[in-house]
C-alpha cells in the first residue's frame, strides 16, 4: 500500500523544518505532501529544500479545503492511504504506523487523545465539553469515538474516493463532518490511542462563550447531517462510474 | 382564517426553503446562519403575537408594528452587509489567486525557452 503523509501547514517556518525532520525517520519525504494553505512565511521553501513535495494554496482557503487538495493529489498520484499529519509538531510520528495498521479492519483510523492510552492534559471544563461531544459523535458514528475533532487519521482507499471528491471545509467540517459523512457513506471509523505533544505554536482557545460556540456548531454539523442528503459531487462521480460500468 | 395563519404559513416557508437550500449543499451554513434565526425569530412572533407586544412596552413604543419593521430593517440590514463584505473578500481572493496563476504561468513559460 502506498502511503501518502499530508501535512496542513499556515504559517508555520519556525516548526515546518523540525516537523519534517522527525516525519522522516519514519517515512520517505518522497512520499510527504505540504499543503501550504497560503503562507506569508517561508514555509514552502523551507518544506521543499528538505525534499518534502509541496502544494501550495495562492490564498488561505482553510484546513478542509488544504485536505481536500491533499486527497485529490494522492489519487492523482496513486496512492492508496492518506495520512494527515499537523504541522505545527503536535502529532507524533512513531504512530503513523499504528494508525495505518489500524486500516485493515477499517477506512478510516483516528488518533484519539482520550482514548485509554492516550495521554493529553487539559481543564475540567474542556474536558467535559470534550466528553460530551464525544458521546453525541459516537451515537452518530455507532462506534465508539472519543476524540471527533482530533486531525491525526488515516484515511484508506475507499474514503479515499469519497474524500477526493467531497471534503467539508468550514469550521469543524474537516474533523466532525467527515467522519458523519463517511459513517453516511457506510465507512468504517475506528480510533486508537494516541499520545501528542503541546502545541509548538498557537494557543487554544478556552473561553466559555467559544466552547458554547463550537458545542453548537458541532450540534448544528449533527443535526444538519441528519436532514442531508449525499453531496452532489459525490452522487455526480457515482452516476458516472456507473455509466462507464 | 386570521392573518396570524398567514403569518405563520409565510415564516413556516421561509424555514422550509432555508432547509432544503442546506440540505442539498446549495446554501453553505455560514451563511444559512442568519436566516435560520430569522426565520425561526418570524415564527415565534407570529405564533405568540403578544411576544411583540411586550417588547413594544418595553422599548416604550406605542404601535407593536413598529417594533416589528425596524427589527426586519435590522435583520435585512444585517444580511445586505453579509454579503457586502463577503463580495469584496470574494473579489480580493480572485485577484490575489488570478495574481499568484499568472505569475507562475510566467515562471514556466520562461523555463520552457531554456
Amino acid at each position: 500500500m502506498k502511503v501518502l503523509v499530508a501535512v496542513p501547514a499556515l504559517n508555520e517556518a519556525a516548526v515546518i523544518g523540525q516537523v519534517l525532520q522527525s516525519l522522516s525517520e519514519v517515512h520517505s519525504l518522497r512520499d510527504v505532501v505540504i499543503i501550504d494553505d497560503g503562507s506569508r512565511d517561508a514555509t514552502a521553501q523551507i518544506a521543499r529544500r528538505a525534499g518534502a513535495r509541496v502544494v501550495s494554496h495562492p490564498i488561505n482557503l482553510g484546513v478542509g479545503a488544504a485536505m481536500g487538495t491533499a486527497f485529490k493529489y494522492a489519487v492523482r498520484e496513486g496512492y492508496d492511504v492518506v495520512v494527515q499529519f499537523d504541522g505545527d509538531g503536535q502529532h507524533r510520528p512513531e504512530h503513523i504506523a499504528e494508525l495505518v495498521g489500524g486500516l485493515d479492519a477499517a477506512d478510516i483510523v483516528i488518533g484519539s487523545r482520550f482514548a485509554s492510552g492516550g495521554t493529553f492534559k487539559s481543564s475540567a471544563a474542556r474536558r467535559g465539553v470534550q466528553r460530551f461531544i464525544a458521546w453525541v459523535v459516537s451515537a452518530y458514528a455507532r462506534t465508539r469515538l472519543t476524540d471527533a475533532t482530533s486531525g491525526f487519521r488515516a484515511s484508506g482507499p475507499r474514503a479515499l474516493a469519497v474524500f477526493a471528491e467531497h471534503y467539508p471545509v468550514e469550521w469543524l467540517g474537516d474533523t466532525v463532518e467527515s467522519i458523519v459523512l463517511a459513517t453516511r457513506q457506510n465507512l468504517v471509523v475506528r480510533e486508537i490511542p494516541v499520545g501528542m505533544n503541546e502545541r509548538a505554536g498557537g494557543t487554544p482557545s478556552q473561553s466559555v462563550f467559544r466552547a458554547t460556540l463550537y458545542t453548537a456548531r458541532i450540534l448544528f454539523i449533527l443535526g444538519l447531517a441528519s436532514i442531508r442528503s449525499v453531496p452532489p459531487q459525490l452522487r455526480a462521480s457515482r452516476a458516472g462510474k456507473e455509466v462507464a460500468a | 382564517m386570521t392573518p396570524q395563519v398567514l403569518a405563520i404559513a409565510m415564516a413556516v416557508v421561509l424555514l422550509i426553503v432555508v432547509l432544503l437550500l442546506l440540505r442539498s449543499y446549495v446554501l453553505p451554513e455560514k451563511y444559512a446562519v442568519l436566516w435560520l434565526i430569522a426565520s425561526i425569530v418570524a415564527i415565534v412572533l407570529s405564533a405568540w403575537p403578544g411576544l411583540l407586544q411586550a417588547a413594544s412596552d418595553f422599548f416604550g413604543i406605542s404601535q407593536p408594528i413598529n417594533l416589528l419593521f425596524v427589527g426586519a430593517f435590522f435583520v435585512v440590514f444585517l444580511l445586505l452587509m453579509q454579503i457586502s463584505l463577503e463580495l469584496a473578500r470574494t473579489r480580493d481572493e480572485l485577484r490575489r489567486a488570478l495574481q499568484r496563476l499568472a505569475l507562475d504561468i510566467e515562471k514556466t513559460s520562461e523555463d520552457d525557452d531554456d
